[in-house]
């Protein structure tokens, strides 16, 4: 931490003597107004019950999760915002992909009901407790959970609707001239067969 | 109908249907759809139905450059796209050290304002015109045109302008551009006492949105709503005077809330909002000559961009409240992850099924109008 990232003074030792409180948890100010935390998963209703009870943190600002499929996790981000202390915190956790499983936090962040929905939808996680899991946005989709990274949208879409010739004259007369498109997209990309799949 | 002018009726038990306000329906905000049940006129349950707009923005992003999204981006929000643009450039210039010029940050907070004109002067057409009062929407449109012409001439674009790029914006105001900001804010200043006889004072709409939607603090805070539809229920909130971004802790402007938490109150807290964004571009336009400097700061070619590994959590106050970027960047040249935090995404499926629920039939569509649901940030 740089004294110039840090808010007041008095809203670092408030936030920093109050999360001595919860083991495990690895602090840093990134940013003036934004402090993340790291910590084990399954400390995180601890922290958010203390956060919200002892330092004004009413407001879920949003839950953001992130696929790293090569570490085999899930990461899943706490952004929650006190309007007395006006600082994010950005609690961090880590959960296996496999089988994806965590807590929903519904009972403490109503606006939680929105955004685990969304990530079930959109990343296949479970939340347990978590009041509504039905879909929402993709309600006619039977793939598999769209956002995980592989998931390659490009090549769903070559898979069920192939490829279409379309050379007009215009781009026939580009062409002459060294200019339009040489490649298809698949060949463009080094790492891809040609029916667009790995 | 208003309840002194209704009589009840004892109906059967049977008397129960469902009926579907869209996707495709007068009633509704953009494409997007609430199922509700009926006892009578009553709403005894409602669903909110999306996805009707979902191009799968997040996924799209991840696969192409940092620079190409900034095309995609203000499609999030059609009446209201600014404040995607600077927040998705913030959360990159965040990830790569980038310092926008000052007259980069001044010319983004005169966009930023102009367009939160545009949309609460759509919001009021066309929260009149679930009542019944066509005129208000109208004239709304007509004068919001007003501010996509200055947009067009700035940017090439009347809605999606792609004119804030990381680092800065696209190009400089032309020659005689402020005078015609000012002509424009002029004009719509002088717009305002009409809008009051119209749709202000006229009771037909003060009488149908009074006690309508009625949502308080503690119920505001819980459901995690923000922006007008917050402050309209006491708390003065706003992420440009607490969170402040760009240059907003320069300018005088005052946060004005409301105490009733109904949908006359959110109306009347977009009202006072707008003279305050007036109020911010006057300030706006009398100090931009003075700000000479650069427009951009110089980025590395874009086509052969990697930002540095990490991530961040940009936020900015839209028209409709809160609204957040989180971006996730692997060290590459295109986003490992952006997910984009619509304020609509809280007062458009959860607050709006309760505050429905309970209402008559006749003031669902007035009651979504009057969150400013907007379906395309809740969809993505």
């Amino acid at each position: 931490m740089t004294p110039t990232d840090a808010p007041g003074h008095d809203v670092t030792t408030t936030l920093d003597f109050l999360l001595q409180e919860v083991d495990g948890l690895r602090t840093r100010w990134v940013a003036p107004r934004r402090l993340r935390v790291d910590l084990p998963a399954e400390t995180l209703p601890a922290l958010l019950e203390l956060l919200k009870g002892r330092a004004g943190y009413v407001h879920l600002s949003a839950i953001s999760c992130v696929d790293w499929p090569d570490d085999g996790q899930f990461e899943l981000v706490y952004h929650t915002w006190s309007y007395e202390l006006n600082v994010l915190v950005m609690a961090h956790i880590r959960i296996p992909r496999d089988p994806g499983v965590y807590l929903s936090i519904y009972d403490l962040y109503r606006p939680a009901a929105f955004f685990e929905r969304d990530i079930h939808e959109m990343f296949g996680l479970w939340f347990e407790g978590s009041p509504d899991m039905g879909k929402f946005i993709l309600t006619e989709w039977e793939g598999p959970p769209p956002m995980r990274k592989e998931f390659d949208g490009e090549a769903w879409v070559m898979e069920q609707f192939g490829w279409q010739e379309y050379r007009p004259e215009w781009l026939t007369e580009i062409e002459a001239k060294g200019g339009g498109i040489s490649k298809r997209p698949e060949q463009l990309r080094g790492d891809k067969g040609e029916d667009g799949t790995a | 109908m208003r309840p002194e002018n209704y009589q009840a009726v004892s109906h059967p038990p049977s008397h129960e249907y469902e009926v579907f306000f869209g996707p495709n329906h007068p009633g509704i905000e953009g494409n997007y759809a609430l199922k509700v049940r009926l006892h009578g006129d009553e709403v005894t349950a409602a669903r909110a139905d999306g996805g009707y707009l979902h191009r799968g923005f997040e996924k799209l992003m991840e696969g192409r450059l940092w620079i190409q999204n900034i095309a995609l981006v203000p499609r999030i929000c059609v009446p209201d796209p600014v404040p995607m643009e600077v927040c998705y450039s913030l959360a990159i210039e965040a990830l790569g050290g980038l310092e926008v010029p000052e007259r980069a940050q001044w010319i983004r907070v005169m966009q930023l304002e102009l367009s939160r004109i545009a949309a609460h002067l759509f919001t009021f057409g066309g929260n009149a015109a679930t009542t019944g009062m066509y005129t208000p929407m109208f004239w709304g449109i007509a004068d919001r045109d007003l501010i996509l012409d200055l947009f067009e001439e700035l940017s090439g674009g009347r809605v999606y302008h792609i004119y804030n790029i990381p680092g800065g914006v696209r190009r400089d105001l032309p020659e005689g551009y402020l005078k015609r900001v000012s002509d424009t804010l002029d004009y719509i200043e002088s717009r305002l006492p009409d809008y009051d006889n119209l749709m202000f004072t006229n009771q037909v709409f003060v009488r149908r949105a009074t006690g309508v939607g009625i949502m308080t603090q503690e119920q505001a805070l819980d459901w995690g709503v923000t922006g007008p539809n917050l402050r309209a229920t006491g708390l003065p909130f706003d992420v440009r005077r607490d969170d402040p971004y760009l240059i907003y802790d320069q300018l005088e402007f005052d946060v004005p809330v409301e105490e009733a938490g109904d949908a006359w109150a959110r109306t009347l807290v977009r009202r006072a909002e707008l003279k305050q964004s007036l109020r911010i571009l006057r300030q706006v336009v009398a100090r931009l000559p003075e700000i000479d400097g650069p427009i951009r700061a110089p980025i590395p070619n874009p086509l052969a961009w990697n930002l540095p590994l990490g991530d961040v959590y940009t936020r900015v106050e839209s028209s409709k409240g809160e609204l957040a970027y989180y971006v996730v960047s692997n060290g590459g040249d295109k986003p490992w992850r952006v997910h984009v935090r619509g304020p609509s995404a809280m007062h458009a499926v959860q607050v709006l099924e309760h505050l429905v629920t309970g209402a008559r039939i006749e003031d669902v569509a007035q009651i979504m109008f009057s969150l400013d649901a907007c379906p395309p940030e809740v969809d993505r």
